[in-house]
Parts: C-alpha cells; structure tokens; sequence
C-alpha cells in the first residue's frame, strides 16, 4: 500500500530524538503503513475491534487513576497502577498533545503485565499504530487482547 | 583529459552554489549582537541571535527548566515575553492555557532570538546552576524506590529552599540517542549544602528513572542542574497539613527536616503518609522518632490496601478519606491551616478538594504535583 504524505510526515516524527529520546519504531525499518496493516490483521485475529480495545484499555486509565497514584485492584481480577511523570507528548501525526499518564495492568491471576501510556492509546485508537516490532514501547495487539479482557 | 572536464565543471558549480548559500546564509540568517533584558533591566545579556531563547540563557548561565531539551514536548521552559516577538508558534499553543497566552507567556525553547527582547522569568532562576556530583550512595527504601546520594563536586555546595527541586541529567545509553533531564525533589536538608539526596520512583519504561534503577553505580559521575520551584514552606503561624505518597516523600521530608532543624515550635505540623501495603512505606523509623522528640509534629501513615502479613493496626484507607477524618474530627478546629501536597496528580487534586471542604483556603494551598 502506499504511504501518503501523512504517514511520511509521521514516520520521520517518529525516529528517535524527535519527539522522545527512544523514537516509536525501535528496529523496526519496514515503511509505517505495512505496521500498520499487519497489526490491523493481528487484532482482527484476535476477535476484538479497535474501538472495544480502546474502550477497554480507557477503562482501566480511569479505574486506575482512583488510586491516587497506588496501585489498585479492578473488577477482582486486574491490578492497576497509573501514573503520571512531569512533561507532555506530542502524537507523531500531529494530532494532539498528550500527558505522559503511564497504565501498568496486570492480570492477577497469570501475573501478565502490560503498560500503556495515554498516547499509546491515542495511536491505537486513531491511528491504528501500536509502536514498532520490536521497540521499548511496543503493544502486542494479541497481548493486549489477553490481558485487558 | 577530456574525461575529466565533466566531472570537474560539475564539481566548480557544486561549489560555487554551496559558496553562495552560506554567504547568503551568513548575511540573511545573521542577527548580529541582541540584548536579552531579564526582569526589567535586574539583568542584562549580549548575545549573539539566531539561536532559540532556552540555549542562548544556558550558554550565559541562565537555566530555565526543560525536560525535553528544547523539543518543545514538555512545556516547562515557559517565561514571560514583554517585546513583541510575533504570533504564538503552533509548536507553543497546545502547551499554553489561554490566560498564559494572554499574558504574554511563551516556550524559550521556541523563541529564535532575532532581535533584542526582554523577558519575565522568576528570580530563582538568577541562582539555578549545573553541578557535577558523584553518586556517594544508592539505596533501595521500598521495592520501587530508590534513595540516590550525591557527593556534589563541581561546585561543591548548593544553596536552596527546602522542598525544591533540580534536574537530573542523564546521559545518553542504550538506544537512548541523547541526554535527557528530569526533575526531582531534594529530599535532603539545605544545612547539608554538600549532598543532594533524591528518591526515585521506578516508573516501567521511565528513560530517566530506567537508567537511575538499572545503570546508575555508586562512584559514577552524575549532572544536575537547579535549584528550581516554588514549593516551600510560607513563613507564618498556620498549621501545616502535609500530605504525600510515594516519591512525593521527598520535598515534605526536606520540609520537616528543615523545620525541627531550625528549632519550630509554634505550628502544629500534621504528616499524612498514603501508601498501598507495608512495603511501599519508608522512612517510618525516621518520622516516628521525629514525632517523639518534637511536641507539635503529627506523623500518621495509611495504607490503603494493607496485606494480612502486615499486620497493620494504624489508619487504612485512601489518603484522602483519612485525611478528610483527620480534618474534621483530631485537626484543632481554631487553628488557622495551610497545606502542603506532593504526590501524583490525581491524589493532588483530591487531597486539594478534601481541604477546600474542610475550610482551607485555596490559596494556602501549596504542591509539588511530580515528585
């Protein structure tokens, strides 16, 4: 598929240095829209949808945020931590500027963690990125899926 | 011969072309000497234009807080702009409020130096200064915390406020392509002017606090940069509510340290500690002494989800309703109060909303929202 102008434009914000230290791709070279679609195939696999994902991973933002900075037990069976760190980041598409709110879920009972920060969320949500295969923030679309749900 | 024409006409154009760009570099892109007027004439810089605001201050010893190092990502390097220096970029709008737009703020990482310009920026900054230290010690106080010691150097003391911070400079590692700095609050005493003391929080993929937990060695080299923020004790008779959680332990104990040092006797001091079980408390032994030896200090610790191997018989719950009980049936009710938060931003916000409810003024109301 082809890489529009927009998605270039993305890309080059996303090498390190640019708008963090660690960029979003990590190794990872292949142009921005063949990680894009593998990993719109990888959810789809899964059996969940973009828009149940986000809902759930914003769920877990909100519930966690009630423990005022402590983790905290959701429905009995996840433990989550939010937390905030000084500073904001801006998206690389351009997009919006988000607070660096970092979720920490783990799922109790198999002692699975995944973290996401309130970008991440943006990305997968809008822009159906879940950060470069591999790379320091990468979001497993099936991980995902096995621990939020 | 001749198959060296081509290459050697295409190589005198080449440079002809670049010769011309940097002469025209050189003349459109040169602003000459400006003058940065800092506060109203309290200070004035000659420096040459044409780089940001932020770097031309650092590079004469002015150092505004950044923590993206000019990215113009964090918003923390904001001053006040009293020349006209043209429109807000669209790289600053979305990390200004609209009353800061108002007023004249603006990002100094943003800001080109053009022209001479004067600028608004708190007196702090006038002592804010780079430091080199060595980490004297490194010491775990919870599973998630570390107490960082550093043996300052170069120079070898510091002079600031209790309950102010610095920032940390962390060298560029692994895939991390550049230095980054973050802020921290002293939780060291200013009688101590040699040593910083830092506690640090792991934050999972945190650069900073990455490289602070994994890397970082005792006998290591270390940058930092301060001292900076507002956030220290107001010189008056109303009784203290502290509140903190985490790392947010750091300025309220060089706040508290700081007091029973100086000898205070006339505040009630009330130190409410949240944490979630037992072993994300520290420093107990240290604030239940302090509690023995000084009449007016409170020191009551919560935990809000404590384990049964804990067997935790003190107050439980959020800090916020133990503090909210506090509030109105133990805290003496004449007294006038002021508060002191440091902690996340969530628990800062409801802690704020507690002590609006229970009478404290707004506007006596002080915190650190990042420890």
């Amino acid at each position: 598929m082809k890489m529009t102008p927009e998605l270039q434009m993305a890309q080059e914000n996303m090498l390190p240095g640019k708008i963090s230290g660690q960029g979003f791709l990590g190794d990872d070279h292949r142009p921005l829209i063949d990680i894009i679609t593998e990993d719109e195939e990888r959810l789809a696999k899964s059996g969940k949808s973009f828009d149940e994902l986000f809902q759930r991973m914003e769920y877990f933002m909100i519930h966690g945020r009630k423990g005022l900075g402590e983790p905290i037990v959701v429905d009995n069976e996840w433990e989550v931590w939010v937390d905030e760190a000084r500073g904001k980041m801006v998206c690389p598409f351009q997009d919006g500027i988000y607070a660096k709110i970092n979720a920490r879920v783990c799922k109790i009972s198999t002692k699975d963690c995944i973290t996401y920060s309130e970008l991440a969320l943006h990305l997968i949500h809008k822009h159906h990125f879940f950060q470069g295969n591999p790379s320091s923030y990468r979001l497993n679309p099936e991980e995902l899926v096995r621990i939020l749900f | 011969m001749s198959i060296w024409i081509a290459p050697l006409v295409v190589g005198g154009i080449g440079a002809v072309l670049a010769l011309t760009i940097a002469i025209i570099d050189a003349i459109v892109n040169n602003y000459g000497e400006v003058e940065i007027d800092i506060n109203q004439g309290k200070k004035k810089l000659q420096a040459k234009g044409g780089a940001s605001l932020l770097s031309t201050l650092s590079e004469h010893g002015m150092f505004i807080p950044s923590a993206c190092g000019g990215r113009g990502s964090c918003g923390a390097c904001k001053i006040g702009v009293l020349s006209d220096i043209g429109p807000i970029l669209p790289t600053e709008y979305p990390l200004l409020s609209p009353q800061e737009r108002q007023d004249g703020i603006r990002l100094s990482c943003q800001i080109k130096l053009k022209a001479s310009i004067e600028i608004q920026i708190p007196e702090e900054l006038f002592i804010a200064r780079p430091y080199l230290g060595v980490i004297d010690s490194l010491k775990d106080v919870t599973h998630d915390i570390k107490e960082v010691r550093i043996a300052l150097e170069k120079p070898d003391s510091i002079e600031y406020q209790a309950g102010q911070y610095v920032q940390l400079v962390i060298p560029p590692y692994r895939k991390i392509p550049e230095s980054t700095q973050r802020a921290y609050s002293m939780s060291s005493t200013p009688s101590q002017p040699n040593t910083v003391e830092l506690l640090i929080r792991k934050v999972p993929n945190g650069i900073a606090t990455t490289y602070v937990h994994e890397l970082l060695k005792e006998g290591q080299s270390i940058e930092l940069i301060g001292p900076f923020g507002d956030f220290y004790v107001r010189d008056n008779e109303a009784d203290m509510i502290c509140v903190a959680g985490g790392s947010g332990m750091a300025p309220i104990k060089s706040i508290l340290m700081d007091l029973f040092e100086k000898g205070e006797q006339t505040r009630h001091i009330w130190y409410f500690f949240g944490a979630r079980s037992k072993r994300d408390l520290f420093y107990l032994d240290l604030f239940s002494s302090l509690e023995e030896r000084w009449p007016i200090f409170h020191f009551i610790p919560a935990l809000s989800d404590p384990l049964p191997e804990d067997e935790w018989k003190d107050e439980t719950g959020l800090i916020t309703d133990v503090l909210d009980e506090y509030l109105r049936n133990r805290v003496d009710p004449e007294h006038t109060k002021e508060g002191y938060l440091c902690g996340s931003p969530g628990m800062v916000n409801a802690c704020v909303q507690v002590m609006k409810k229970n009478g404290i003024p707004e506007d006596r109301i002080y915190y650190d929202k990042f420890a």
